[in-house]
């Protein structure tokens, strides 16, 4: 059998055409826009960590305010410190705010809903302002930290800070007492904020 | 466990030896387009040795004594050819037959010699090998192919990676198309069963010109499966153990022709993994379960001028992924560097929870083709695919339920391919691809969409031609042009709705030699060009990476990928084809080559965390892969397999990022048959050592790499007929001594060792003469 190079102009055509009729819709220029997608609201945003101490003996309300109205990126968060007098005892609770929503959406809330998987751990640097004790407990009797009281001593300056642990193992080692070496678990919050005690 | 006795000392009366050891096989297949031919004649004359070749037109004759032989190869429709073989050592042989009712004057037989990529480095995974691979995922298959290794996330995630490159720098073709799924993601496996072909083929070269983008690394071809033209049922069942994990498994095949109407075959095939939470050397890896199903159907017809088949699989899988690497931030990461074990390790479980990923894979393909003339024929495919992801993440308020982030990926392709001969001896393919491509956020998800809904449409030309130069020489050139639109719509972080578009023309080059210099030595040379048009996700992905700790960010202005690189494979012989050594030596050169660079910090509620943000720079990646067998006696062989691979980044003048170390794989394996070749036992004892990284960018990571490993493996076969049928049975141990290790390339390496002793145990019931059965069916 000979194998010579056969040209068949009808069939080669037909393929030819075959493809040219595949390749048409590649090239298509398809002007329409496809409809908008929904805008996401972002659920578990924490646009806002506010630290609300109130002197335990009457006076004045210091806040702390750490706010980030478009979450991670965007914009740099906008960070409120207060000041707090010298030599007293506050009580202080945390309010957690999704501010992208009207109303805003309360986080704080599902923070006391699942109080068992969440514990806030505080921390100071600096001078004139510690950390003293939960003020709230767990179905288990184990801290939460919404609630908490905090001490001034002499004029200082420094930085609180506020974290707050998913799913820590509460029942660890110093944990109960707010020392979250031992915690474990996965940060939700982690912020600083500056204060000063005159 | 009485019957696992019994069927593994029965195969201890294997007994006399038979004096010869040769192996003798190949394939037929038609000399025009290289169809197999199904259930060819394959005979050696005068010795009474015979057998037939399988549906998918393989063969195997075993225990043949040296010597000059007479091969005489017969197929309905064909004249029989005989050939003289000069047996003197394990022989692969091609044998194409001219296949025309009406021309069967000429035939040829020839010397196996690569056709679909010329000059290019590459091995096939058989049915065997996925046999001996039971239990084990798609990339953890294709691991034990030289050169190839797998970039981890836990125990259950697996993305196969050629030459150290992997994600969308190393295409998958499944059934002949361009698997589409998220592959964008480090903790995005492939969603494909393995054991949904026969053959699995890794090419280790550039290939854009034949499959398009993305082809820079390397291409892996699940090739369609060659179904029946007619005959009775066959097929093969399936059921494995696995010890790590404490799960199962099953899969089943069937397929065959449709009674006396030849030309029809169909195959229907399943497969499914279930497991609970995965050990490490030490510790229990909570949250490691996965379940995982998958099935396909084929329906084909062929005969020689018109053929055509519908394919369909589904592929489901569900994975947890390790508790203790979902952290907030950087402080978490820290105290997970410091602890050295998981900070959580919970009770073994085979629950689910979440982190987690569901994900499905739909798969239809329509082909048809047609012999417009003797020689020239059009193929055309249509494939749908529909990609359904949803990962879920740890939230809070019983969010849980509700995927973090759900992906819908529709992708309609089409080409047309003319298979041509030009004159005598020149021949290649012709062709056009389309694809059009829709990304969809499914809405409900509460949290900002990680990557964009995104439109991509691509069409694409190319040519490839072949010409053979007297029987050693064959030479291969190609060339493609495809361009790419890519339209997204997104919204800004102060939700401005907006429509980015973006236009990629890309050109793709490639040539090729294969010289069979002598019998025994082989010779493959390719250079070739490949492209990648930057992903939506380097473009415009934007967020916090949990697994990671790192905020990461795409950029919009980035450009195509180029790649050209250059392989050398090299196959040769000695002492009398005692020892057979392949060595593969590859280069490539990558402009605009995409990765994360880190870009600052940023402080969110979370904390302060690195900005990573997707860079181009240019890189030159090389490297060398050794494949090598010494027959030490008439039972033993001692394989040894090494690769080695270096990327550099030739802007900053330094290594790249999380290439895999160098490793070596060495094993001694034991074969015997018995005297009516059916019966057979081999065993295996290997291990595999993996070096330490030593080669890593400053200030790219988080952990230094971890230490050498070194993992004790054991693997046996056994088979034995049962009348036509057969039944085999196989037990593999991977890292025996439970060594407790850390791979470079696996992300998870912050949180948790590596798997410890696994066990896997399965036993195969093949009837009908099997999907594989190459082995005598009485003499003709």
């Amino acid at each position: 059998m000979k194998t010579e190079f056969v040209f068949h102009p009808k069939k080669w055509g037909a393929a030819v055409l075959a493809l040219l009729i595949l390749a048409l819709p590649a090239c298509k220029d398809d002007d329409e826009d496809p409809p908008a997608p929904p805008i996401v609201n972002e659920e578990e945003l924490i646009t806002t960590v506010r630290l609300t101490m109130v002197p335990a003996l009457g006076g004045d309300t210091a806040v702390f305010d750490w706010f980030d109205l478009d979450g991670d990126g965007g914009n740099a968060p906008i960070i409120t410190g207060d000041t707090l007098l010298t030599g007293t005892v506050y009580n202080a609770t945390v309010l957690l705010l999704n501010e992208t929503g009207n109303p805003a959406d309360t986080i704080s809330n599902e923070v006391a809903d699942e109080a068992e998987a969440h514990q806030f751990f505080f921390t100071t640097t600096g001078s004139g302002l510690s950390w003293t004790a939960y003020g709230d407990v767990d179905a288990n009797g184990n801290p939460i930290g919404l609630a908490s009281t905090w001490t001034t001593a002499g004029a200082g300056s420094g930085s609180l800070s506020v974290v707050l642990r998913h799913e820590p193992d509460k029942t660890a080692s110093g944990v109960s007492n707010g020392d979250i070496t031992n915690a474990g678990g996965d940060t939700d919050i982690e912020v600083s904020i500056p204060f000063l005690v005159q | 466990m009485k019957f696992i006795l019994s069927v593994s000392f029965s195969f201890l009366w294997l007994g006399v030896q038979a004096q010869c050891d040769l192996v003798l096989s190949g394939r037929v297949v038609d000399e025009h387009d290289r169809t197999p031919l199904d259930f060819a004649s394959v005979e050696l004359v005068g010795t009474g040795r015979g057998v037939q070749a399988g549906a998918d037109g393989y063969f195997r004759m075993e225990g043949l004594c040296p010597g000059t032989y007479s091969l005489r190869v017969g197929h309905v429709g064909c004249d029989p050819v005989e050939r003289r073989v000069d047996l003197k050592g394990d022989q692969v042989l091609e044998i194409k037959l001219e296949h025309h009712a009406h021309e069967l004057h000429e035939t040829e037989v020839k010397r196996k010699r690569p056709d679909e990529h010329v000059g290019q480095a590459g091995r096939t995974v058989d049915r065997a090998d996925m046999e001996r691979a039971s239990g084990k995922s798609l990339g953890e298959v294709l691991a034990a192919v030289p050169g190839v290794s797998v970039l981890n996330s836990g125990p259950n995630i697996s993305k196969p990676m050629v030459h150290g490159l992997t994600g969308n720098r190393v295409l998958l073709l499944n059934q002949g198309v361009r698997q589409e799924d998220q592959q964008w993601g480090a903790e995005h496996a492939p969603n494909l069963d393995p054991l949904s072909s026969d053959r699995i083929t890794v090419v280790k070269g550039a290939a854009s010109v034949q499959y398009g983008s993305d082809a820079i690394g390397g291409v892996i071809v699940t090739e369609p499966v060659a179904l029946p033209r007619s005959g009775g049922a066959s097929g093969e069942v399936r059921g494995l153990g696995l010890y790590n994990g404490r799960g199962g498994g099953a899969n089943a095949m069937v397929q065959g022709g449709l009674g006396s109407v030849r030309g029809f075959g169909w195959r229907v095939q399943g497969s499914g993994r279930y497991l609970g939470d995965s050990d490490a050397g030490r510790y229990v890896l909570s949250n490691t379960g996965l379940r995982e199903a998958g099935g396909s159907a084929a329906l084909g017809y062929r005969d020689h001028r018109f053929n055509a088949g519908v394919y369909y699989s589904w592929f489901g899988r569900e994975l947890g992924i390790l508790r203790a690497a979902h952290i907030g931030n950087l402080t978490d990461l820290q105290n997970a560097l410091d602890r050295g074990e998981p900070w959580f390790i919970g009770e073994r479980s085979y629950d689910i929870n979440a982190p987690r990923q569901v994900a499905q894979h739909n798969l239809l393909k329509a082909e048809a083709g047609y012999a417009i003339t003797e020689h020239d024929r059009l193929v055309v495919t249509y494939a749908y695919q529909a990609d359904d992801r949803q990962e879920y993440d740890i939230r809070r308020a019983g969010r849980d339920a509700k995927p973090a982030l759900d992906l819908y990926l529709t992708t309609h392709a089409a080409d047309a391919v003319l298979k041509h001969w030009l004159g005598k001896h020149m021949h290649g393919r012709i062709g056009v691809n389309g694809l059009l491509q829709e990304n969809d956020n499914i809405p409900g998800t509460g949290v900002r969409p990680l990557i964009p809904d995104y439109t991509r449409t691509t069409g694409g030309v190319f040519v490839v031609e072949h010409l053979p130069i007297g029987e050693r020489l064959e030479l291969e050139a190609g060339a493609r042009l495809e361009a790419t639109r890519l339209d997204v719509v997104k919204y800004t972080t102060d939700n401005m709705l907006v429509r980015p578009g973006h236009r990629f023309t890309n050109t793709a080059f490639s040539a090729g030699a294969a010289w069979t210099a002598k019998d025994s030595a082989q010779v493959r040379f390719n250079i070739s060009s490949a492209f990648r048009p930057p992903h939506v996700s380097e473009l415009y992905s934007e967020g916090l990476h949990h697994g990671a700790a790192a905020i990461e960010e795409g950029h919009a202005e980035l450009a195509s990928e180029r790649a050209w690189k250059a392989v050398l494979d090299l196959s040769e012989r000695f002492f009398g084809r005692r020892l057979r050594i392949d060595v593969t030596l590859h280069a490539s050169h990558i402009t605009d080559f995409i990765y994360l660079r880190p870009n600052g910090t940023r402080l969110t509620v979370r904390g302060a965390f690195p900005v990573f943000q997707y860079t181009a720079t240019d890189a030159l990646l090389c490297g060398a892969d050794l494949n090598s067998e010494l027959r030490l006696h008439r039972n033993w062989r001692w394989r040894v397999a090494a690769s080695t691979v270096r990327g550099r980044d030739l802007v900053r003048d330094e290594w790249l990022f999380q290439m895999p170390s160098d490793r070596v794989g060495s094993g001694l394996v034991f074969k015997r048959s018995g005297p009516d070749q059916r019966s057979r036992i081999s065993v295996e004892v290997g291990t595999d050592i993996v070096f330490r990284q030593e080669r890593i960018p400053e200030g790219l990571d988080f952990a230094e790499p971890p230490p050498a490993y070194q993992l004790l493996n054991c693997t046996i076969t056994a088979e034995r007929p049962l009348g036509r049928n057969s039944l085999r049975f196989g037990l593999r141990g991977s890292n025996l001594l439970n060594a407790a290790y850390r791979d470079y390339t696996d992300r998870f390496r912050y949180y948790a060792d590596a798997r410890g002793t696994d066990i896997v145990l399965w036993i195969t019931y093949a009837f009908g003469g099997g999907p594989n059965d190459h082995e005598p069916q009485g003499a003709p």
